[in-house]
């Protein structure tokens, strides 16, 4: 009984303790904030900071189209025009459950692909970096604004190695570091592991986002080009749960 | 050791058996530019991802019942078009309207669904 009534009495006091621990710990967080994170060092890139445009949203692309390039062909290197011919080919005799295409076995997109796809993404702005959380295969890409440079050392990837910086209202991003296993667009332009690409992304008006890519990859083609992609701002949308790795095999 | 071996074994002998053919399937497959319209009678849902599978008996000229699998985009993008899991349920009529196999297969991609009170969804969620 004893022991009952001690387990109960600090109980009680354990019931209390937290109020005025939390109480305390309230105060005392902003001090412990201001400890770890003094001001910004750099006041240039902080009025810079307050003066980036706002992306800040979710956004889906306006007109999803199959091809990156809707008009004429990009400057293919002659096997990669191979490559692309023979995969056109390919599919019209192709068994739709066994397909070349990457991404139906779950592979990432990769860059531009995936900002093109049929699903939403949201941007996200934070103080050093940009980060946009892609619904279509739950994937996300960070865009470092911090002065970094590229990784000396950088293994491929699919998402590639993302560094941006802001010139007036456009967010120019610099992505470099992937492997060749993706297709730029879901015809499935081809590309090699010197895949490099420059993103100029622009609010043209509140609902707009343009983004304007070049692409540069000599292996794959013989001098850069470019294509552009639009998005629609969607303020009543939320990025949902989207398991690619379920696959339609889940009963 | 034992504990952990037979159950590693047993994982490692079940792979080949349940790999998964790649049942996530882009448009390319699918004869997108000539859209065809279908009836039929509901046999299965599977609100699954990637795709939606509708699995749907449709007759054909000759009075014999085929068995087509009707792909819908994923949950996240038909819930945003207003779909629900348990909108279609099995012997539930249908109307779709979608691409077929480009080679042959009885295997449709959806582009809109007409259920049997004339509530029509679309089956991409991107129009």
């Amino acid at each position: 009984m004893i022991g009952t009534k001690r387990k109960g009495g600090s109980g009680f006091a354990l019931r209390r303790r937290p109020v005025s621990f939390l109480f305390v710990a309230a105060l005392a967080l902003p001090l412990i904030l201001l400890a770890q994170n003094p001001p910004h060092p750099n006041p240039v890139k902080q009025r810079g900071l307050v003066m980036a445009p706002d992306f800040s949203g979710v956004w889906f692309i306006d007109e999803y189209r199959r091809n990156l390039l809707p008009k004429e062909d990009p400057p293919f290197q002659p096997w990669a025009l191979q490559k692309f011919k023979a995969l056109q080919e390919e599919k019209i005799h192709q068994d739709p459950d066994d397909g070349p295409d990457p991404t139906e076995r779950c592979i990432p997109p990769g860059i531009p692909r995936e900002m093109g796809q049929p699903f939403p993404f949201e941007i996200v702005q934070a103080r050093d970096r940009v980060i946009m959380i892609f619904e279509y295969q739950s994937l996300i890409r960070q865009i470092f604004t911090d002065g970094r440079g590229h990784p000396q050392d950088l293994e491929p990837t699919y998402m590639g190695n993302a560094i941006g910086h802001y010139e007036g209202d456009t967010l120019v991003i610099d992505t470099v570091g992937f492997n060749d296993k993706t297709w730029l667009d879901p015809m499935g332009l081809p590309h090699s592991d010197q895949l490099h690409v420059v993103e100029r992304l622009r609010r043209v008006d509140h609902d707009t986002l343009v983004d304007e890519y070049t692409i540069d990859d000599p292996k794959a083609y013989t001098k850069p080009w470019t294509a552009q992609k639009v998005f629609k701002l969607k303020p009543d949308w939320q990025i949902k749960e989207y398991v690619c790795a379920e696959n339609n095999n889940v009963k | 050791m034992k504990r952990f071996l037979i159950p590693a074994l047993a994982l490692l002998c079940g792979l080949p058996a349940s790999r998964p053919l790649a049942a996530h399937h882009s448009s390319s497959s699918y004869d997108m530019e000539h859209p065809v319209n279908m009836k039929g009678v509901a046999s299965k849902v599977e609100w699954t991802n990637p795709h939606v599978f509708i699995f749907l008996n449709v007759k054909d000229e000759m009075g014999s019942v085929e068995e087509w699998r009707v792909e819908g985009n994923s949950p996240n993008m038909l819930t945003r078009v207003g779909w629900k899991s348990d909108m279609i349920k099995p012997g539930d009529e249908l109307l779709v309207n979608g691409a077929a196999a480009k080679n042959g297969a009885k295997v449709m991609r959806l582009i809109s669904v007409t259920l049997a009170n004339g509530q029509k969804y679309d089956g991409q969620g991107f129009k």
